[in-house]
């Protein structure tokens, strides 16, 4: 170790942090969903090919930019919505909000009510959109949290819930 | 009562109701800095001898811009182009709108464009793209329903194109509306029922979905309150000038409260019902009404509850154990929609197989089920409703909607 001056980093980066690294994950995860899991298959089917959607905390990010290619593909296209362009947003006001939303203290829908969440697009593939969201967060998260954050817990078969957890952690931790 | 940690709630327009309210609007206009309105309404309007009244009411003491009543059902992009050259051409300086939504929703396009001095709506289509107050506007509903009038939305139609374009801003409210027992006296039966049912329906669901709060709570159970009292017996005395009044200040309490705090599955399923099958939103609002109660009971039954009290009278509340209050709620606005079907000599629809267009052909078949439930997943109004609507969840409540049958509260998908 070398002479370094300890650096503080304030909270807020903290918070960014934790917001980049849920949100690239939570994006891979999109994309590996959409081929392992019918229904989030179904709801990307409702999007039309070319399309991207953005969600965003403000006002420097981080973002989550998932969108469905020319030949109906669906992407992972990373954290930042710089030079892309972006047919659907969803903003969150600022970064306290976010985190309320992304540390689950908040579910989707109530963020929407309280105006902390907003759109920006067309509302039916918001709609979409936000379903796609909802079951990648089954998968991911355990019972108790996903809970928090979705409307209705749904009654999936343990194994549909068990396998594409598996297959989805694999793929996006891993690349595979 | 209830008290979320967070709410919102904007109401900035000035309300004028009364028997005689039409005979200020010079005054109003005087106090807005406007010497000349263009005065917009439909056929339908005119030919009830509204724009008479209007016009009598306000041509001694104000000059009129223009008179046009061209404005089509269902409000149109080149309409609202055609009606800026009429404002500009005939020097205007102020809009009063008198009808119903399309009307007014043709208003607030409009108002964009002569204010904005623009030629092209689409560059203000999408939430708060307006920036400044536009031109002194007036509105004067004519449905005692949809409470247009107090929303800071329009939806105008690209007829072209074959899409609907949303417009919000808070600039889009009028500055005045004009409450006047006259607009709404000669209002037949079956319409009064429809639209003073879709002002429940705002009232109610602003009192059960997820943004209620305590500012639109009061002004839901008054409206609730009022339609209660007054509705049957206007359908039976369609001359009770004092009850016409009472349910229009209903539905403009109901719009208050709804345009704060959204409405739900009765509006989501309601607008894809209107949009697949073009059956008038105020059927669709009484049809689904005890629905969507019966659809959020099991995360909602204390606010359903509270709303006997309102509804059925101090009495009936006190009379009803508590635990059976919300379904007393459901059956009594299950028993409405039946009395105001005798009251109307069977016009008024009690669910979805009854409805009948003017040849007396069905206008919902089962066959349109399935567009509609696809429609309705993708409603905004949607998100506001406690729970969650899926597919399954809209077929299951068109089925037994249907013919009338209760929903089968067991068979509604809960929380896992
Ligand atoms: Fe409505």
């Amino acid at each position: 170790m070398g002479e370094y001056k300890t650096y503080r980093p304030k909270r807020k980066i903290l918070k960014w942090l934790y917001l980049y690294v849920f949100m690239w994950f939570t994006g891979r995860a999109i994309k590996i969903a959409a081929k392992v899991d019918d229904e989030v298959k179904k709801e990307f089917d409702s999007i039309p090919n070319n399309f991207n959607v953005a969600l965003e905390v403000l006002p420097y990010g981080p973002a989550l930019v998932v969108g469905k290619t020319e030949d109906g593909k669906v992407q992972y296209l990373g954290s930042s919505t710089k030079d892309k362009k972006i047919d659907l947003r969803m903003i969150v006001h600022n970064i306290e909000n976010a985190m309320q939303l992304f540390t689950f203290q908040e579910s989707t829908a109530i963020s929407f009510m309280r105006n902390r969440l907003y759109l920006d697009g067309e509302i039916p593939y918001a709609a979409a959109f936000v379903r796609v969201f909802d079951a990648v967060e089954v998968y991911l998260l355990p019972k108790i949290i996903a809970k928090l954050a979705v409307k209705r817990y749904p009654a999936w078969s343990l194994i549909r819930k068990l396998s594409g957890r598996v297959k989805i952690y694999l793929r996006a931790g891993i690349g595979v | 009562m209830y008290l979320p940690e967070y709410c919102e709630f904007l109401s900035p327009v000035q309300i004028a109701s009364g028997h005689h309210v039409l005979e200020k609007i010079p005054g109003f206009l005087k106090a807005l800095n406007a010497k000349r309105p263009l005065i917009l309404a439909d056929k339908g309007v005119t030919a009830a001898g509204l724009i008479g009244i209007v016009e009598d009411a306000i041509k001694d003491n104000v000059q009129i811009g223009a008179i046009d009543d061209d404005v089509p059902p269902d409000s149109d992009l080149k309409v609202v182009s055609r009606l800026s050259d009429v404002y500009r051409k005939n020097n205007c300086d102020a809009i009063i709108a008198v009808g119903g939504g399309s009307v007014l929703d043709t208003a607030k396009g409009l108002n964009i464009l002569v204010s904005e001095d623009a030629d092209n709506l689409m560059e203000f289509a999408g939430a708060n793209k307006l920036k400044r107050p536009l031109k002194p506007f007036i509105a004067i509903p004519t449905t005692a329903g949809t409470g247009s009038e107090l929303t800071m939305a329009a939806v105008i139609a690209d007829h072209d194109n074959f899409i609907k374009i949303l417009f919000g801003s808070r600039f889009l409210l009028p500055d005045i509306a004009i409450i006047d027992s006259r607009m709404t006296l000669t209002l037949p039966a079956f319409f009064t029922a429809a639209t003073a049912m879709d002002a429940m329906t705002h009232a109610v669901e602003s009192y059960i979905c997820l943004q209620k709060n305590p500012l639109s709570d009061a002004h839901a159970l008054s409206a609730i309150s009022l339609i209660s009292k007054n509705l049957l017996n206007v359908i039976r005395k369609p001359d009770d000038q004092e009850g016409r009044l009472l349910l229009a200040k209903a539905a403009t309490l109901a719009g208050m409260a709804f345009s704060n705090s959204t409405v739900g599955i009765v509006h989501t399923l309601g607008h894809s019902v209107g949009g697949v099958c073009g059956v008038p939103h105020g059927t669709c609002m009484s049809i689904f009404l005890p629905y969507g109660l019966e659809y959020n009971y099991h995360l909602v039954n204390p606010f359903i509850a509270e709303l006997l009290f309102p509804l059925a009278g101090p009495e009936v509340y006190a009379d009803t154990p508590e635990n059976k209050r919300a379904e007393k709620t459901i059956e009594y606005i299950r028993q409405l929609n039946q009395d105001l079907h005798d009251a109307t000599g069977g016009r008024h629809a009690r669910f979805l197989s009854e409805i009948l267009n003017r040849d007396g052909e069905q206008m919902v078949k089962k066959s349109h089920f399935d567009a509609i439930a696809r429609i309705s997943i993708g409603d905004g109004t949607k998100f506001y409703n406690p729970e969650e609507i899926d597919y399954d969840d809209s077929m299951l409540v068109l089925e037994a909607s249907w013919d009338g049958r209760p929903l089968n509260r067991n068979l509604v998908k809960k929380n896992a």
